[in-house]
């Protein structure tokens, strides 16, 4: 201990002693000092005497509990293999690339992983999208039996897309006074994903799970644990992700998507722009947007500004990005919305510049419920600080848009990297008997921004010079492998460690829009005059439609009686699929000569369950280097079949899933070569001894005995 | 305004604790680490859903509440160092009012105690009370030797502010007393040297050192002050009106308390 340490322990205990002679001496305490003083001594007493009685409880009754539980639990942790299971969901880890970095020394924690235990490819999903194959890794199913397919999906009635995995309507019932319509209770929620997850069947056993971000699910759904929703929560406004860029520099363009440009005012020294919120929810749908107002003012050095949000003053300078700020949208009396927003300042000369992220939901004040429970999210926010809600919170179409740049891109995302490690490591702590999951999403957005580093001669990334592409990649399996480390120090032999990832990685240099193939092969037609489309079937001429896509890997059929403007009938749809299939598969890009797709499957082939009517009819299966193109997703058709893929988002997986299998890593030796995402349920409800629900696809594996760790 | 069961010391005491609330909040405001308070407060809170949280779990519990003591003897820590900074002034300030507030005047025709102590008990034989006009003795002086102590039974023709004196072997002193209504400011004792005493209790100069009286004390009755229906003490209805008024002021002020 330094002598600079003796003299902070002294001036501490100095300040308690006051503060015990404040406290202590009857003639000063006599003299109340104030609201302040009141407030912090009448709050620390509730404090602990609310502390004291629910100890007291909790100790009364944890002899009848912990019976209740012994005798759920004896048919759990009664024939358990496992006390622990801690499993590590690496969105898009890719095995080649795990290899290669294996290989160059870059991994030595998953070098140890694999040494003492396993290393397989874990095959993926039908197609290999993330809310597809998160739901078949938390279900055991196949996508025929939890009925997500893609973040898409359509609308039979309108051709129209909508989010796959929920849907958030407005409140059931509304009293309309005037030209206002007062919401009688919250909005509805409906969860979309079917199957029972895993963790269900462990808790409803009396064993422990804390569960952390792992795509679709949200809404969350009641079960005996903890969870916070991950992948697919909305942002405020209801979309999945909408930045804005408030700016000075007039211009007329919109973002294609996931953004808005909002204009900065300027009066005298003070820049006045806003953050635009959710629709006012009095104003009955009529649109009316909420937004709460910022003041930026600059100094006069021109390389940080004073930014003054309602209440909130902060210092940013150029190129900083703020803490989370609160946001308070508010509608009239009694209702407004909580969000949060992170403020990151582009430029301030010649031009004023700010980028604000998304408004997530607060989660130390969620509007909608993102978590089980609710105050779970409350725990984390108070414990942990602000942290990112938002389902794709890393903000890909920014970068794509070229509002935010590399760096600022990676330091978003290193940002929400780092709250979701302390989130896992307190529920390590918190979880030393049960199920600990949690996934992070940094490696899925990360190689899809920066794969073009990792080539030779991406489309992308043509304009930057070979010798100065940052090593984006390899940093980031390097911090994932250093996480695994500290996780591995953490556990002992008793745990069950698991890394999994649902799908790898690989080029995305060439668009395909199967849209403007299916128009010049004759299966979709346009409006007469037309040569291309806009978004979302703009001038598709249905009567004459026989297929079409839309979202990244679906073919549909225009089948009469389902779609509203059906014209194939029933009894030749399977004809035309294989007919699409046959001439689909193998589909060469004429510029490059390389086969851009290398798979079309039939949806009755690969998929088995009572919601197979709402899948595709074919699966598209792209080519190394190959994905549905921008326009293609969006529903448009356009007269080029294949072209570059020029936009930060350069790396995919939406491609043919036996190319990009995900990884598997355990501590354990598993006897399986061929591992599946689906079986990861039923592995885990066998090694703590809970007998298999007969509807699962899943097989369970052959884990070994637990292996002595080395350091 | 008696009718709506408010009266004039209980408005002064309205007035008094919404401005020392508006005060007090805003020197919190600029006197504390804001951020740190906050954060200590979440910790707080993060530990207490902790324990509903967790509780199956006995060891989460447990840290948990460990967790909660530290939590918060940091967050007093906090909150007591502006303390430092208003401790004094509001003190004196609140002995001021207490002169007001905390006692009622004599009324006529009501008996009351004047009490005088004396270096030793030998003398006490020695100790007389004189009375000016207006003031008049209903009993014989009780001594009480073990507290070198003696007491008068005073009574009180008229309203008005009145100097008794005690005298003593060597030694004659003056006391004020005040009788009737009002607010008037009031001084409960005189007394020699205590100066730390005198400060919080006494609102006459002080008794002179060397002599043979230590104190005079005239036994005024406390005042109830009428509010919401019940007799409050001024200080105990300071402290709830304050702290009400703080609460809504750090709310409008956005300071974390």
């Amino acid at each position: 201990m330094s002598w600079r340490d003796v003299f902070r322990e002294l001036r501490r205990a100095a300040l308690v002693g006051a503060i015990a002679v404040v406290l202590l001496s009857p003639a000063i305490a006599h003299a109340y000092a104030g609201p302040g003083a009141g407030f912090a001594v009448l709050s620390s007493f509730w404090t602990l005497f609310v502390a004291f009685l629910y100890s007291i409880y909790a100790f009364f009754v944890w002899p009848f509990r912990q019976l209740f539980r012994l005798l759920r639990r004896r048919k759990a942790y009664g024939k358990a293999e496992i006390k622990r299971a801690v499993i590590l969901g690496f969105d898009g880890m890719d095995p080649e690339l795990t290899d290669r970095f294996i290989a160059e020394g870059r991994l030595p924690n998953l070098a140890k992983l694999r040494e003492q235990g396993t290393f397989r490819k874990l095959r993926t999903t039908f197609p290999p999208i993330s809310p597809v194959a998160w739901s078949t890794f938390m279900t055991g199913v196949n996508p025929g039996k939890h009925n997500i397919y893609d973040f898409l999906a359509r609308d039979v009635a309108s051709y129209l897309p909508y989010l796959s995995s929920a849907e958030i309507k407005g409140p059931r019932r509304t009293l309309k006074i005037g030209k206002y319509t007062i919401p009688l209770g919250g909005a509805q929620i409906k969860g979309m994903r079917k199957g029972i997850p895993f963790w269900h069947w462990l808790g409803d056993a009396g064993i422990f799970c804390s569960v952390i971000r792992v795509p679709v699910t949200f809404p969350p759904e009641k079960f005996p644990g903890v969870l916070l929703s991950g992948m697919c929560v909305p942002d405020l406004k209801g979309s999945q992700g909408t930045f804005c860029l408030c700016t000075t520099r007039p211009s007329g363009d919109k973002f294609r998507e996931g953004g808005v440009r909002i204009p900065v005012e300027r009066s005298g020294s003070v820049y006045r722009s806003y953050v635009p919120g959710p629709n006012d929810p009095l104003a009955g749908g009529s649109g009316e947007e909420l937004r709460v107002k910022f003041e930026i003012v600059p100094d006069k050095s021109g390389k940080q500004a004073r930014i003054t949000v309602g209440s909130q003053s902060f210092t940013l300078k150029v190129g900083e990005y703020s803490e989370w700020i609160p946001v308070k949208f508010k509608a009239g009396v009694g209702f407004s919305a909580h969000g949060i927003c992170r403020f990151f300042l582009k430029e301030l000369s010649p031009e004023v510049e700010i980028y604000v992220t998304p408004v997530n939901i607060d989660p130390g004040r969620p509007d909608l419920p993102i978590s089980h429970p609710l105050t779970y999210s409350i725990y984390l926010a108070k414990l942990l600080g602000p942290y990112a809600t938002l389902g794709l919170a890393e903000d890909t179409w920014a970068l794509n848009e070229h509002v935010l740049d590399d760096d600022a891109f990676l330091a978003q995302c290193y940002a929400n990297h780092d709250d979701r490690e302390r989130m896992l490591f307190d529920a390590l702590d918190k979880t030393q008997q049960g199920l600990c999951a949690c996934v992070f999403d940094t490696t899925d957005r990360v190689q899809h921004m920066f794969w073009r580093y990792l080539e030779d001669d991406h489309p992308a990334a043509r304009d930057v010079p070979r010798d100065q592409r940052p090593e984006v990649i390899q940093e980031l399996y390097s911090r994932m492998d250093r996480l695994i480390g500290r996780v591995m120090s953490q556990i002992d032999e008793k745990t069950l460690l698991m890394v999994v990832s649902d799908h790898g990685f690989k080029s995305f240099a060439r668009c395909v829009n199967l849209n403007a193939w299916l128009h010049q092969n004759g299966y979709l037609a346009l409006k007469p005059g037309k040569t291309e489309s806009g978004d979302w079937f703009e001038d598709v001429d249905w009567s004459r439609t026989r297929a079409y896509t839309m979202g990244l890997n679906g073919v549909y059929v225009n089948v009469k009686g389902r779609e509203r403007e059906g014209i194939v009938d029933p009894a030749e749809v399977d004809a035309l699929k294989y007919e699409l299939r046959t001439k689909l598969n193998g589909l060469v890009d004429p510029a490059s000569g390389r086969v851009g797709v290398t798979g079309v499957f039939d949806c009755d082939a690969v998929y088995a369950g009572p919601y197979v009517d709402n899948a595709p009819d074919l699966i598209i299966g792209y080519g190394d280097g190959f994905r549905a193109s921008w326009d293609s997703v969006m529903g448009k058709v356009t007269s080029q079949i294949f072209e570059d893929n020029l936009k930060a988002w350069s790396g995919d997986h939406c491609i043919d899933p036996r190319l990009v299998p995900g990884i598997l890593f355990c501590n354990r030796k598993i006897a399986e070569e061929k591992p599946a995402i689906v079986d990861v349920a039923p592995t885990i409800l066998k090694l703590f001894g809970l007998p298999l629900p007969g509807h699962l696809d899943g097989k369970p594996w052959s884990v070994g005995p637990a292996v002595a760790q080395t350091s | 305004m008696a009718s709506l069961g408010v009266n004039f010391p209980a408005l002064i005491v309205i007035f008094i604790s919404l401005v020392i609330g508006l005060l007090m909040v805003i020197v919190f405001g600029y006197t504390s680490d804001q951020k740190a308070i906050h954060i200590a407060k979440d910790q707080l809170k993060a530990h207490l859903l902790a324990l509903r949280l967790f509780q199956d779990q006995i060891g989460v519990v447990l840290r948990s509440y460990a967790r909660i003591v530290v939590a918060t003897g940091t967050y007093l820590r906090l909150a007591f160092k502006p303390l430092l900074f208003v401790i004094v002034p509001i003190t004196l300030l609140i002995v001021q009012v207490d002169r007001y507030l905390g006692l009622t005047p004599v009324q006529a025709g009501h008996a009351f105690l004047i009490k005088a102590r004396l270096a030793d008990d030998s003398i006490l034989n020695d100790a007389a009370l004189q009375l000016p006009e207006g003031l008049s003795a209903t009993a014989p002086a009780v001594h009480v030797p073990a507290e070198n102590e003696i007491a008068w039974r005073v009574v009180a023709a008229r309203d008005g502010k009145f100097n008794v004196s005690i005298e003593a072997p060597n030694q004659k002193v003056s006391k004020s007393l005040v009788v009737g209504p009002g607010l008037p400011r009031l001084s409960e004792i005189r007394l020699r040297g205590r100066l730390w005493e005198r400060l919080f209790v006494s609102a006459e100069p002080a008794l002179p050192a060397g002599g043979t009286i230590e104190s005079v004390e005239v036994q005024y009755p406390a005042r109830d002050i009428a509010f919401a229906g019940l007799a409050w003490n001024w200080i105990w209805l300071f402290f709830v009106l304050s702290l009400i008024a703080g609460f809504i002021f750090k709310s409008i002020l956005g300071i974390e308390i």
